[in-house]
């Protein structure tokens, strides 16, 4: 008499589709077993034909037909749903054959021989393994991505003569690269972020997740002027302009715990780990224009004047994590009317085209140079640029694009 | 582009010799030989750098990872750096920590 084992979740041992198929399977002819999963872990000898329920999901379901694998060869495995089809689909869609409900039993006799038929032709269970494995993987990158898209703003603050915008292009599923947006101090400063992580892939965008946080909430948290001495050596970069120190201004305090807090805390806690951020932090006064910004070790952003002339922010201090006692400066500009502030990360410049070559920053500076045109153009102007160049070539790097622009009066 | 890669260990310094492209991918490699160099105890590392044509924040990350492994004191040296590789590591602040002839 030829033998049948139905797999099913304990909660479903007793559903209607396990039942009727125990019923169909009889009359056919089986000798019919049961068994929930974890029974399996024993050795027992192989069926003729095994049954497994699609709600094991298409790893398990796999991984289970590998138990049942002697001399490289293993029974007629057949899926069948109960209740949910959708994963049902995704075991066929692994490579698995299936029976759906009714289950009469002619029906199922035919359907279950042309399964063996099937079976004997189709890949070996190790290789749908692997495939099943590779789904999994892919299933929980993509969840990885959907969690990480939550850490970028969902909205950017809308502020009155200013426009802002932001793109966000991983090369793989997930990123090290992230950018934010957020306003200080009950909506009287703007602060933008645009950080790389190091590296690419999982491990970045875990720390990714880490320093975005920390960013945000140390600024958000910050009082006014609340700096103790040792952590911070202010100064205010670019000398040559006749204002109020920054570190007094409104936002500046915000500015230096975050980045100095953030660089404390990887620097104690992951230094190990080797992982560290470059990163653009600047702070804005809407009304005057008024930049305040720290450059920890990140490509500098271009100053695009309404002219068309251009300047470089550059570092003001080292990448945060990539030593513990950093210090940083910080850093100061003013946007007039029609000034535009760029900032990116190295993917823009180290993007390559399929002779290897690599962007750089001349290009990109090139492509600034146009004039007059609103930041979402900017970014697109740029972002068409690079894929111009790269062609056919794959992406590399993350690239994230960022730009702040003073409407123009 | 191709990349490559050796070590040579004498006495208490470990000499790594690398030439093409530094990223994501070589970046392991070269870690191994960092951790191998901290296993037989050295005290000082030098790459040679006059054929790494790039080097990506993976191949920093590599630096740092060295420079923690390594015992405190230890010192790294990069010798012969193209401009574009030592631009890299001046972005990011951690020629602070190293040497660079």
């Amino acid at each position: 008499m030829p033998t049948a084992l139905v797999v099913a979740e304990p909660g479903n041992t007793g559903s209607t589709a396990v039942l009727e198929l125990d019923g169909a399977l009889r009359l056919e002819g089986f000798e019919v077993e049961h068994a929930v999963p974890d029974d399996l872990m024993l050795n027992r000898p192989s069926p003729d034909l095994l049954l497994v329920s699609a709600a094991l999901g298409l790893q398990r379901v796999a991984l289970l037909c590998q138990r049942f694998v002697v001399d490289g060869r293993t029974p007629t495995v057949v899926a069948f749903p109960d209740d949910d089809i959708g994963a049902l689909e995704e075991c066929v869609r692994g490579g698995f054959d299936y029976v759906t409900r009714p289950f009469l039993p002619s029906l199922l006799r035919s359907r279950v021989n042309s399964c063996f038929e099937r079976w004997q032709l189709s890949s070996t269970v190790e290789e749908m393994a692997a495939l099943a494995s590779l789904r999994e993987y892919e299933r929980e990158l993509s969840i990885a991505r959907e969690i990480q898209a939550g850490f970028l703003p969902e909205s950017m603050p809308e502020l009155d003569g200013w426009e802002i915008a932001a793109s966000f292009r991983p090369a793989r599923q997930v990123a090290g690269d992230f950018y934010d947006v957020f306003t200080l101090v009950n909506g009287r400063r703007l602060a933008f972020v645009v950080a790389d992580v190091c590296d690419k892939g999982v491990g970045a965008a875990l720390f990714m997740a880490l320093i975005r946080t920390l960013l945000r909430h140390t600024a958000e948290h910050t009082g006014l002027v609340q700096l103790s001495g040792d952590d911070l050596t202010a100064v205010v970069g670019g000398a040559s302009y006749p204002a109020p120190l920054p570190l007094l201004s409104l936002g500046a305090g915000p500015l230096v715990q975050a980045v100095v807090g953030t660089n404390r805390y990887m620097a104690r806690n992951h230094l190990k780990q080797g992982y560290f951020a470059t990163m653009f932090f600047g702070v804005l006064d809407p009304r005057s224009g008024d930049l305040v910004y720290i450059n920890g070790g990140h490509n500098p952003p271009v100053m695009v004047r309404a002219d068309g002339r251009q300047s470089l922010l550059p570092p003001t201090g080292p990448a945060v994590g990539i030593l513990p006692d950093s210090s940083y400066t910080l850093g100061h500009v003013r946007l007039g009317p029609g000034d535009a502030l760029f900032t990116y990360t190295d993917g823009v410049v180290e993007a390559r085209n399929a002779d290897h070559g690599l962007y750089g920053t001349a290009r990109l500076q090139e492509v600034l140079a146009r004039p007059g045109v609103n930041a979402g153009d900017l970014l697109e102007a740029v972002d068409s640029a690079v894929r111009h160049f790269v062609g056919t070539a794959e992406q590399s790097d993350d690239i994230t694009t960022l730009a702040l622009r003073r409407t123009p009066r | 582009m191709s990349f490559k890669i050796n070590m040579n260990v004498e006495g208490d310094t470990a000499t790594i010799r690398l030439a093409g492209e530094l990223d994501g991918r070589s970046a392991p490699e070269l870690n191994d030989l960092v951790s191998q160099a901290v296993g037989r105890q050295v005290a000082k590392l030098v790459l040679l750098l006059d054929e790494l044509t790039y080097m990506s924040s993976a191949g920093v990350r590599c630096l740092v990872f060295a420079h923690q492994k390594l015992p405190r004191g230890s010192e790294i040296t990069l010798v012969g750096t193209q401009p574009e590789v030592a631009e890299t590591i001046r972005l990011t602040g951690f020629d602070r920590s190293i040497m660079m002839r």
